[in-house]
């Protein structure tokens, strides 16, 4: 039907076709390598690795999708629903694990709990001379280290629907004489499925594509092994038919969860915002509740920083600091903003329009951009890379490439955020504002963009975040010299150089610190 | 496409809105309203009203410009702006609106708010206008406000004044007081009310409450599940209904069965003229309201009450008669009945309203 009514369609459901586009031909590069590869290829990858690397991802990611869970629900809650002495320090501490990528947590803690670490000194006082505790390079140790750095994104998702509740549900619930234990499970945590289920898929992705964690505790997941596949034998086919696999089980868990918040959609009820009554517990109970906030946030958090800025005040650490190292900083810097800013920029429209107007192809446009994040970090490198070469070859080593395989690779981090943020902005808003005499465009820049200014905020935030921190497609992509401090911090840790590491590592953490306050200091409520 | 556009090229000028058998459909084949026909004269204020589900909320977003429209003509000020063809976008429409939960911009102060559709004017302009808005609405030095930190009903009148600013070709008031409680509403009714006459503002109200509908409206359409059922006014709507739904829906009403012979009713109560022109035997029922029903106490009579029920103004009494029929009656505040009593029925209607048997909801 040929109207004035679709006056909207055209340019920005072009941009998001682009960006679509994009973003999934790098996927088509590796599923054409992958099926045009010899059957004995297959075969071979089929009948010796596979079992053993799909096994490994899979209960990682279980485990650790478990963990958070329970860590993230439980501190989100706590915090929005009980009074505590300090909330404000504790709802900013418990987000500062964002700022400590996976490689840092996991070489502090292949110190902590290694071999002749203070963990096992401490065990063997009590256990005798020759017990040993769990190996960090192991199922365990992984769980435990991705499981302590990524558990703030459910808590902050939970934190924010929790803050954003309709406090009437729950006093319905009361009403009709349900226990407040029955109403949390029964009310409370339903209402926040859709936020749980964006922050547990994140998180699986998080793990599932992991390459500096489960490299340094030697743990075999299929990214690890695509990883040594292209460096150790520079064989690219194996490699993609590995990475084929890791990308149908992420796509698979992707349709899944996208299909369970596509059931529970809600649109934020205009009316006055009532803030939910807190509980307060006597002392005991609240001495409880701040050991268990202070073990999370110590083992997360404190505990490596502290240790961090111990080896970085020895002698041989301070050494290294000099011009070279601040070239480092300057390199991390530039490759996350630029890659937040565009990554943002494309992914509004996408959120957009798969929001308000839920054909099966905007939608498919927004699926598209998650499934960018399901190509672990070597192969969109890799992919991204053969696409300059063929149609741009005037950008072969530049830094460019690199922030285009970062603004793929991340760009799912900041659309959790800005779904939410347009899920939330009510219809009748920008409806207003076209019986106001607004076309679209101007709708867009006064009403909508304003109102979603703090989820964008947010996801520019989380894609910086992430991107300073990454590692395998900086390790492949990065023009000759260009070092970024994650580089650093991975080539010395996996050396055992602890002390030498720790200075790019705790510059990283420090730098990641402004942007976590720019997200706690938000008003969440409107995001 | 054929289009019946040629022959219909007169408009009275005098309709601000017009429909024209207008049927609308969120998917084919599930049409959400059909057939619907009515207008608008300028400065008249109009109501929807209907049950939940009826297309109320529909049409006001046909007339709107959200809602496309897959058949039938919809104008505004002798315009065509929805056909099956054609949708003129909403921002050329010039309609003011005013949602159930008045969609204030949050990030807005109540002077931006107002000012909102008001680009195109120089500043002093803009200022002057918000001003006289909130004077209108009584709600002078809200200026620098936020609409949370406003009440329900300061609320409402802002998103008024917005919508009025610009001086709308017509106004579209979605449930407006449903979020407020009873007194409030009253009032607002009445506030409300005054300056929409002030203002001569031709306005399309939808409500599923009829005491408001009579309260506010010079003519009232009464929808059930997408159809129009009567387009009247207020008055003719409770005396003489079009259906047994909308004899039901405004008003209490009990319908008690009869049969023609000779041009009169005869019923349970008493006999009635046939104003529907029926062949003798043909079966009717007769709507009574309890306004119509007079009570007597009397001994040995065969109704009786079954149970009071105290109004304020009035007590509403369930009467069974003979028969098993029940009906009500509206007695004064201070007639006092036990239950059980044996009363005489009098019917003292000045109008008869029939209908036929099969098309009754009894």
């Amino acid at each position: 039907m040929v109207t004035t009514r679709h006056q909207f369609a055209s340019p920005l459901q072009l941009l998001a076709l682009a960006s679509a586009g994009i973003i999934l031909l790098p996927l088509g590069y590796v599923t054409a390598q992958a099926l045009s590869a010899d059957p004995v290829v297959w075969q071979r990858l089929w009948t010796t690795r596979i079992p053993e690397l799909l096994f490994n991802t899979v209960s990682l990611a279980a485990s650790v999708a478990v963990v958070t869970l329970i860590l993230g629900v439980s501190t989100a809650w706590l915090i929005t629903r009980v009074e505590i002495p300090g909330r404000r320090l504790w709802e900013g501490a418990l987000v500062l694990p964002l700022a400590m990528p996976t490689y840092v947590l996991a070489y502090v803690y292949s110190y902590l709990l290694g071999f002749g670490g203070p963990a096992e000194y401490l065990w063997q006082l009590a256990a005798g001379p020759q017990a040993r505790i769990f190996s960090p390079h192991s199922f365990w140790g992984a769980t435990l280290v991705m499981a302590l750095d990524t558990f703030p994104f459910v808590y902050l998702l939970s934190r924010s629907a929790l803050l954003s509740m309709n406090v009437s549900f729950e006093e319905v619930a009361r009403a009709s004489g349900v226990s407040r234990m029955a109403t949390l499970w029964r009310v409370t945590l339903p209402l926040m499925r859709p936020s749980i289920a964006a922050g547990l898929a994140l998180v699986i992705l998080y793990v599932v594509s992991d390459f500096g964690a489960v490299s340094l505790l030697r743990y075999q997941t299929l990214t690890y092994a695509v990883f040594q596949q292209m460096t150790g034998r520079s064989d690219n086919t194996a490699a993609s038919i590995l990475s084929l696999l890791l990308v149908v089980i992420a796509l698979i868990f992707l349709i899944t969860e996208r299909w369970f918040r596509q059931r529970s959609r809600f649109y934020q009820t205009t009316g006055r915002y009532r803030a939910p009554e807190r509980h307060r517990y006597g002392r005991l109970g609240s001495f409880a509740v701040i050991s268990y906030l202070g073990l999370i946030v110590g083992a997360a958090f404190a505990l490596p920083t502290i240790l961090l800025i111990q080896w970085s005040l020895s002698a041989e650490a301070l050494a290294t600091i000099n011009n070279r190292f601040f070239g480092f900083v300057w390199n991390s810097a530039i490759l996350a903003a630029g890659a937040s800013t565009g990554g943002v920029l494309i992914g509004l429209p996408l959120a957009y329009l798969a929001c308000r107007r839920p054909t099966l192809l905007n939608l498919s446009c927004l699926q598209a951009a998650y499934a960018g994040y399901a190509l672990p970090g070597p192969v969109a490198a890799l992919a991204v890379l053969i696409l300059f070469t063929t149609i741009a070859p005037v950008f072969y080593g530049s830094v460019l490439i690199l922030i285009v395989a970062y603004v793929i690779h991340f760009l799912p981090a900041g659309l959790q955020s800005l779904e939410p943020a347009l899920q939330q902005l009510s219809p009748n808003l920008e409806e207003v504002s076209r019986t106001l005499g607004l076309g679209m465009r101007d709708t867009w820049r006064r009403v909508t963009l304003p109102l979603v200014r703090n989820g964008f905020v947010v996801a520019w935030v989380l894609m910086f975040l992430q991107t300073m921190k990454e590692l395998p497609a900086t390790l492949l992509l990065r023009p000759v010299g260009f070092d970024t401090l994650a580089i650093r911090v991975w080539m010395e840790a996996s050396e055992e150089y602890f002390q030498l590491a720790a200075p790019s590592a705790l510059l990283i953490v420090v730098l990641s610190l402004p942007a976590l306050a720019l997200l706690v200091s938000k008003d969440w409520r409107a995001a | 496409m054929e289009t019946t556009l040629e022959g219909n090229l007169f408009t009275p000028a005098s309709s601000v809105l017009e429909l024209r058998t207008v049927s609308c459909a969120y998917e084919p084949g599930r049409p959400a309203v059909q057939g619907i026909s009515f207008s608008a004269r300028e400065g008249e204020i109009l109501c929807l009203l209907g049950p939940s589900g009826c297309g109320k909320t529909t049409i006001l977003r046909a007339i709107a410009g959200f809602e496309p429209v897959r058949s039938g003509q919809l104008f505004l000020s002798g315009q065509l702006v929805s056909s099956p063809d054609v949708t003129v976008p909403t921002e050329n429409r010039r309609v003011g609106m005013v949602f159930q939960e008045y969609a204030l911009f949050p990030h807005l102060r109540v002077q931006d708010n107002i000012a909102f559709g008001l680009r195109h004017l120089v500043r002093s302009e803009r200022a002057a206008r918000v001003q006289e808005m909130l004077r209108l609405i009584g709600l002078e030095g809200f200026e620098r406000r936020y609409p949370h930190e406003l009440s329900g009903g300061q609320q409402q009148r802002v998103a008024l004044a917005r919508a009025l600013v610009q001086h709308p070709v017509v106004l579209l008031l979605d449930e407006p007081f449903s979020n407020l409680d009873p007194d409030m509403a009253g009032r607002m009714r009445q506030e409300l009310h005054d300056l929409l006459r002030r203002t001569k503002t031709t306005t399309v109200l939808v409500t599923h409450d009829h005491d408001e509908a009579f309260a506010m409206a010079d003519r009232i359409a009464v929808l059930n599940q997408g159809r129009l059922e009567q387009f009247d006014t207020p008055e003719m709507t409770y005396h003489m209904p079009a259906t047994p739904f909308v004899a039901d829906f405004v008003g209490q009403a009990d319908f008690v069965p009869g049969t023609v012979s000779h041009g009169m009713v005869h019923t349970e109560l008493g006999e009635f003229p046939d104003t529907i022109e029926c062949k003798d035997g043909t079966a009717v029922v007769v709507m009574i309201r309890p306004d119509d029903i007079h009570l007597v106490p009397t001994k040995g009579a065969l109704a009786r009450v079954l149970s009071r029920q105290f109004r304020g103004s009035e007590n509403l009494y369930t009467v069974s008669l003979p028969s098993g029929q029940i009906v009500h009656s509206s007695q004064g505040s201070t007639s006092i009945y036990q239950a059980g009593t044996t009363v005489e029925v009098r019917v003292l209607a000045t109008h008869t309203v029939l209908f036929r048997r099969e098309d009754s909801t009894g």
